[in-house]
């Protein structure tokens, strides 16, 4: 079975089931416009790095049938070392046994979206689907008129949760390939405040595709820390479109790592809805082998007096190839406006590639705005310097590969996932 | 310690160092004097290693050793030290990260164990006031944000750390004004015993005032002219280099 094939079969049993399935009068018209728009080629000027045609060759399964027991899934690695309320997805479906719950205060709602439409159905429709725009974007249309579960967050006004929580999900391709659409709904209300780690994992030899998106909303003096650790190696195509829609007064700080993983693209995009607001975007990719890493970003300065700052670094090796797209708008109203934006990247082979586009937008008179990207190697000068005082030459690279990432380590403010990432890198270089 | 015999070296098939005998013994200060574009600089990183350079020709016997066919590491881990003329600043490497680094490997190479961190953290100390430096400077960055006597004084602290036998202090009074170069000269004067031999280069005699030489040499056209006791300093610090120059071209 094509792809293609694969998904209008997927939908079609979708809509068979319309009565015990929840989404079903959402999908409709999603998968009307994903028949219009199609799986993205490198035709479109965004997509003009990222090929997914490996993918389309298809025999993919849709299902979330999965031998594994928790044992398994605890080895696979689940970020066990962190203190955390914890939701597990296993091939797109929630796994209850693996799922934990901290939280003393009971206003605040975790579940799957699934569930939680059903539970909380005006939360649900007052937010879902509201951030996103999937009119023009195939893979959002796709994951709409596809979905096969998530997690809903909601952090009511005036709530902090205590802990952060961890959605991981986990790609069990030891059987068959997978192909999933996880998405998540996380809602933080007015003075509420959240943790979120993303965490991605895969075991088995088969290939996925895992096409995500999050809706994030944050409402007024609303903080949150947001991270995405991605570590699903194999075979593993990787989609993730996250929106994030803030309102005045919000704190956001957002880290994506991208350590593993055949194919990934990122998609970020802030709005910045409301003036006072401060979102922090930053990144780190290491690829090597034949691993392709593509983070997309767009803030969007649409109040005054808001202040974003975007740093991504990249440590390329082998033949990776990695693409750093990202675009600041300042619409007209958003005087007052600063953003920064910076993409380094080191090359540590002839053979890896980055492709690199910072961009800006503006549209207001009175902003302050800089954007720039570097490539380049390792430098010589710090290694001699180094080797010359008895530091072997491989140390010295791990001494300056470490400190050029640790730009971005201290972005995060969980202590063990700043150890788990040190011990990545390290493996990694 | 270190004999240097007909050493010949070239940077992208330009020729700089066109033999060049020295011989340092323990515990001597040997001072290298000379105009621009002399050499001065090129000596010191063929010794330390650089990659730019070429040995075209001669042979360096460091303790008993072929320096020539030593890596950079292995040549700091057998006992030398260069104190840089342009310390490089390394935005986060810690500087106490990279001395226990560097100190661990050079015990790795001599079949040491490894220092544990109290007693390194211990010596740091005792090695801090002994050369009088600043806690704040240990604290932060590698050199990042040091000013440039700064630079100078961490390079000597360095020394005092890692405990080499021959040091190179490559130009270290340039760009430092008197009140610095009075302090990086008490700090290497510290270093100073009957062991550790030095090869100060510099282009000036004031450093000389400070680390007084018991040899001082001139190099001019890569090669070794006239070698004296510190009074020879002193004499082209009054007659500039010129004439050395003229005596050179006449017996040419």
């Amino acid at each position: 079975m094509t792809f293609l094939e694969q998904i209008k079969n997927d939908f079609n049993l979708y809509a068979a089931q319309a009565t015990e399935d929840s989404f079903s009068d959402l999908r409709k018209n999603a998968f009307a416009t994903f028949e219009k728009l199609g799986v993205p080629t490198t035709q479109l000027e965004e997509w003009k790095y990222s090929n997914l045609r490996s993918v389309q060759q298809g025999n993919f399964t849709t299902s979330c049938v999965s031998n594994l027991d928790a044992d398994a899934l605890i080895k696979a690695g689940i970020l066990n070392k962190i203190i955390a309320n914890k939701l597990v997805f296993v091939n797109g479906c929630l796994f209850p046994e693996l799922s934990i719950w901290l939280e003393t205060d009971e206003r605040i709602v975790v579940s799957s979206l699934a569930q939680a439409r059903k539970e909380h159905p005006a939360t649900f429709e007052a937010h879902f689907g509201k951030y996103i725009n999937f009119s023009e974007e195939g893979l959002l249309a796709l994951n709409t008129a596809l979905m096969s579960d998530g997690a809903f967050v909601f952090v009511p006004e005036g709530a902090a949760m205590q802990h952060p929580l961890m959605i991981t999900n986990i790609t069990d391709a030891n059987e068959h390939s997978v192909f999933q659409q996880p998405r998540n709904l996380i809602i933080i209300e007015k003075n509420a405040s959240a943790t979120v780690i993303e965490n991605y994992m895969a075991v088995g030899v088969h290939a996925s595709f895992t096409n995500v998106v999050n809706e994030i909303f944050v409402g007024e003096n609303g903080q949150l820390e947001h991270y995405k650790v991605q570590r699903a190696a194999g075979e593993t195509y990787h989609a993730n479109y996250t929106q994030l829609h803030q309102l005045a007064n919000t704190n956001i700080n957002q880290v994506t790592l991208t350590l593993d993983g055949k194919w990934v693209r990122n998609n970020l995009h802030f709005f910045m809805n409301g003036q006072n607001c401060n979102s922090l975007l930053y990144g780190l990719y290491i690829p090597d082998g034949n691993q392709f890493v593509d983070n997309h970003s767009r803030v969007d300065h649409a109040k005054p007096n808001c202040f974003s700052d975007e740093k991504y670094k990249g440590i390329l090796k082998d033949d990776a190839v990695a693409v750093f797209n990202g675009k600041i708008v300042v619409h007209e109203d958003a005087q007052k406006t600063n953003a920064y934006q910076r993409n380094q990247n080191i090359l540590l082979s002839n053979t890896a590639t980055i492709n690199t586009k910072p961009q800006l937008e503006i549209f207001a008179d009175d902003v302050k705005c800089t954007h720039g990207a570097t490539i380049g190697q390792l430098d010589e000068e710090p290694m001699f310097y180094l080797r010359s005082r008895g530091i072997s030459e491989q140390e010295a690279r791990r001494l300056l590969l470490n400190a050029f990432a640790d730009d971005i380590a201290e972005k995060i403010k969980i202590p063990q996932l700043v150890a788990i990432l040190e011990s990545e890198i390290d493996r990694k270089l | 310690m270190i004999s240097i015999k007909n050493l010949h070296a070239s940077i992208e098939g330009k020729s700089i160092l066109n033999g060049i005998n020295l011989d340092i013994k323990p515990g001597e200060v040997h001072a290298i004097m000379g105009p621009n574009g002399a050499g001065k600089s090129t000596l010191s990183s063929v010794l330390a290693g650089r990659a730019d350079y070429t040995v075209t020709a001669g042979e360096v016997n460091f303790m008993g050793k072929d320096l020539l066919e030593l890596s950079p590491e292995d040549r700091a881990r057998e006992g030398m030290f260069l104190a840089f003329q342009y310390p490089v600043e390394i935005p986060g490497v810690s500087s106490t990260n990279f001395l226990k680094t560097a100190i661990n490997e050079k015990r790795k190479y001599h079949g040491q164990e490894p220092m544990e961190a109290t007693d390194f953290l211990k010596f740091m100390r005792s090695k801090m006031e002994e050369m009088e430096m600043d806690k704040s400077l240990t604290s932060r960055s590698l050199n990042e944000g040091f000013s440039g006597g700064e630079k100078k004084r961490n390079e000597v602290f360095q020394m005092a750390m890692l405990e080499p036998k021959f040091c190179i202090m490559d130009e270290t009074d340039s760009g430092l004004d008197i009140d610095a170069l009075r302090l990086v000269s008490a700090g290497v004067n510290k270093l100073r015993n009957s062991e550790r031999s030095f090869l100060v280069i510099t282009h000036y005699q004031r450093l000389l005032d400070y680390i007084v030489p018991d040899f001082v040499h001139v190099l001019y056209k890569g090669r070794i002219v006239k070698s004296g006791d510190a009074s020879l300093a002193k004499e082209l610090e009054v007659k500039g280099y010129d004439w050395i120059k003229q005596e050179v071209e006449a017996a040419v």
